[in-house]
């Protein structure tokens, strides 16, 4: 076995973290006395996210993850769970915006089912940073059980008509178009019967946003025989309900990455309290009570890093990622949340802070754990891999 | 046109050293980086490329095997090629028995300018530069913060204390630059990439037309006596302010008054 991270991607990690000192460090600290305040998602800030996604656009980190023939650098899934974790190990707030997964809103392997023209209308202007996506699965009466969607597509002609409603959506009150899963064959639903369509925004509504702890930016999105032309499918008719669960797949190594990142950066902070501050005449440091949960929390975070970094290898592989990324993902958030609330516990009132450090992870490391499967749903897919369901 | 980068290996800058029983400094234990002066003159050699077309880059690296590393961290920027001088009689050499091997790599090779950082973080000597021009009796344009190529003609801005000045001459030439000149650019993934399949010759002290007996710590001009670590920094006076600004306001400006500064 060989555990050797490979040069080229050390390499590319030396490069990204210049990128994050130099480009997104000045920008969060313009930001900084909002996030300070607690305050999220304010129009400073979000134009200094546009302006990170800009830049990492620029510099090709945002569309690393894309194939080489649209733009991208067809890095492996590795390669991106290394800059995803060395996004979330920064710190930055704004450094999510640097890379593309796990976001919804970076350009999507997905819309490369499209046709030529669609790709130059709608993959061209993601690539370049210019717009943002989403991953309009989710529906009020359809959620960890995907295939009960009840948004339709019919054909009419040369179009397909799409009637129905989408909820809790990722970025749905701000992107530029949506990758819309709606059934096309009521008989076979999950198996050949659940479509993938690109929708521009306009031709959908967005009635409502819905803040969630972390996120003002969730929203529903409605189709009211909103029209979209034939080609317009992504990849087959049918094939939706796989593609739909192979994004995810896919995605699972970048959200253990963003865990395990996010892990680290709270105990790099608790550590350096617990070394620093001193109560009772002795650093915290020298308290079992406050040394061990760091202790533990080391030893949990090495178990996500192989956990992650094995489940990127095997998908760069081609393996099968089945059940291994609900194990990741089930472990990383799980573990990530207790080790992030462990690390609050060591700065006492101050972790209860906005300002402090942990406090803002942790409300969203507790979103992880519902968010593109909830814990329960991967210890069901777990449960099946062991012949108990 | 054809620019040569020569770069050097060094230790990290944050990195704690030690020093051999010899004086030299323990290479071995810790972890070596591209010489931070040089991206800026890498930086501008790929600048001049991307106006001058069909120009060519090569990085040159004094340094043993080790130093393959950092060859291609400068590839990585997008050079063409490469040429490494590597012998076991080269270690501990000075700034001018580096100079010479410089110097001697260059002998057989077409070039029109070569460009360097003014200084390398581990050494400081700032020597290396004009030796090598010396060496290679060429024009030296140290210290520079602009650079124009016109023709067979290099215009530079140098960095003086209190201003600057124009300087310029005939190519070929040996320029050096300071970190005003540039900001140098990210490697590429695809520029990584690229790099482990760049061109790389090797060549040792014989083929640069040198012997053991000329180079190396023995032979050096400079002898280092002795060696000290900095004396840890003493703990400032810390004032702390009541939240109003006036107590930490008054001790800074008390401050600045007794140093005279007001």
């Amino acid at each position: 076995m060989d555990f050797a991270i490979p040069e080229e991607l050390t390499a590319l990690r030396d490069s990204f973290a210049r990128f994050l000192e130099r480009e997104v460090r000045p920008l969060e600290a313009g930001v900084a006395p909002e996030l300070a305040r607690g305050e999220a998602g304010t129009p400073a800030q979000r134009e200094a996210a546009a302006e990170v996604r800009r830049r990492a656009c620029r510099e090709g980190f945002y569309t690393a993850h894309m194939p080489e023939s649209v733009g991208g650098w067809g890095l492996s899934a590795l390669g991106v769970a290394l800059l995803v974790e060395d996004a979330a190990r920064s710190g930055l707030t704004l450094a999510g915006a640097a890379v593309g997964p796990p976001n919804p809103a970076a350009p999507s392997p997905l819309l490369l089912g499209l046709p030529p023209a669609l790709r130059d209308r709608y993959l061209a202007p993601l690539m370049a940073g210019a717009t943002t996506m989403c991953f309009a699965l989710t529906e009020p009466e359809a959620g960890s059980d995907a295939a009960a969607i009840r948004t339709t597509a019919r054909r009419d002609g040369d179009s397909w008509v799409l009637d129905g409603r989408k909820h809790y959506i990722t970025n749905g009150a701000r992107a530029d178009l949506a990758v819309v899963f709606a059934v096309t064959d009521p008989e076979r639903r999950a198996r050949g019967g659940i479509t993938a369509f690109v929708v521009p925004r306009g031709a959908y509504a967005v009635p409502r946003t819905q803040a969630v702890i972390d996120d003002s930016d969730i929203a529903e999105l409605v189709f009211d025989g909103t029209r979209v032309p034939a080609d317009h499918v992504v990849g087959e008719v049918g094939q939706g309900f796989r593609q739909a669960m192979g994004f995810l797949d896919a995605g699972r190594a970048a959200i253990g990455a963003h865990c395990l990142g996010t892990a680290e950066w709270c105990l790099d902070q608790a550590v350096a309290h617990a070394r620093s501050r001193t109560a009772f005449g002795r650093p915290l440091a020298a308290f079992q009570g406050v040394s061990f949960p760091l202790a533990e929390s080391k030893a949990e975070i090495e178990a996500m890093r192989w956990l992650t970094y094995h489940l990127a290898w095997q998908v760069d592989r081609g393996g099968p990622a089945t059940p291994d990324s609900s194990i990741v993902k089930l472990f990383d958030t799980d573990r990530a949340y207790q080790i992030a609330d462990r690390c609050l516990q060591v700065f006492g009132g101050q972790g209860l802070l906005a300002e402090g450090p942990i406090e803002a992870r942790l409300r969203h490391l507790r979103v992880l754990r519902v968010v593109e499967g909830a814990s329960e749903v991967h210890k069901l897919v777990i449960a099946r891999a062991l012949g108990l369901a | 046109m054809r620019i040569i980068c020569p770069v050097k290996r060094v230790p990290d800058t944050a990195a704690k050293k030690a020093v051999e029983p010899d004086l030299t400094l323990d290479r071995d234990g810790v972890e070596a980086v591209l010489n931070a002066n040089d991206e800026w003159s890498i930086e501008e050699a790929l600048r001049i490329k991307e106006r001058t077309p069909g120009t060519e880059v090569v990085v040159l690296c004094v340094g043993p095997e080790q130093a393959q590393q950092t060859i291609r961290k400068a590839l990585s920027y997008g050079l063409d090629g490469a040429i490494q001088v590597s012998d076991p009689g080269i270690s501990g050499s000075d700034a001018s028995g580096i100079a010479s091997i410089v110097a001697g790599a260059l002998a057989d090779e077409e070039f029109d300018l070569v460009i360097m950082g003014n200084q390398s973080s581990d050494a400081r000597t700032m020597l290396l530069p004009a030796m090598l021009a010396e060496y290679l009796d060429l024009p030296a344009l140290t210290y520079c913060t602009k650079l124009d190529i016109d023709g067979d003609t290099v215009r530079a801005e140098r960095e003086m204390p209190g201003g600057h000045q124009v300087v310029e001459a005939k190519l070929p030439a040996v320029v050096s630059v300071v970190e005003a000149i540039n900001e140098p650019r990210y490697p590429s993934f695809k520029g990584i990439m690229a790099a482990k399949s760049k061109p790389v010759v090797v060549k040792d002290l014989q083929d640069v037309g040198l012997d053991a007996e000329m180079v190396g710590l023995e032979h050096a001009w400079t002898q280092v006596l002795e060696v000290t670590p900095r004396p840890p920094r003493q703990a400032g006076d810390k004032v702390e302010d009541d939240g109003s600004g006036t107590v930490g306001a008054k001790a800074l400006a008390d401050f600045l008054v007794a140093r005279k500064f007001l």
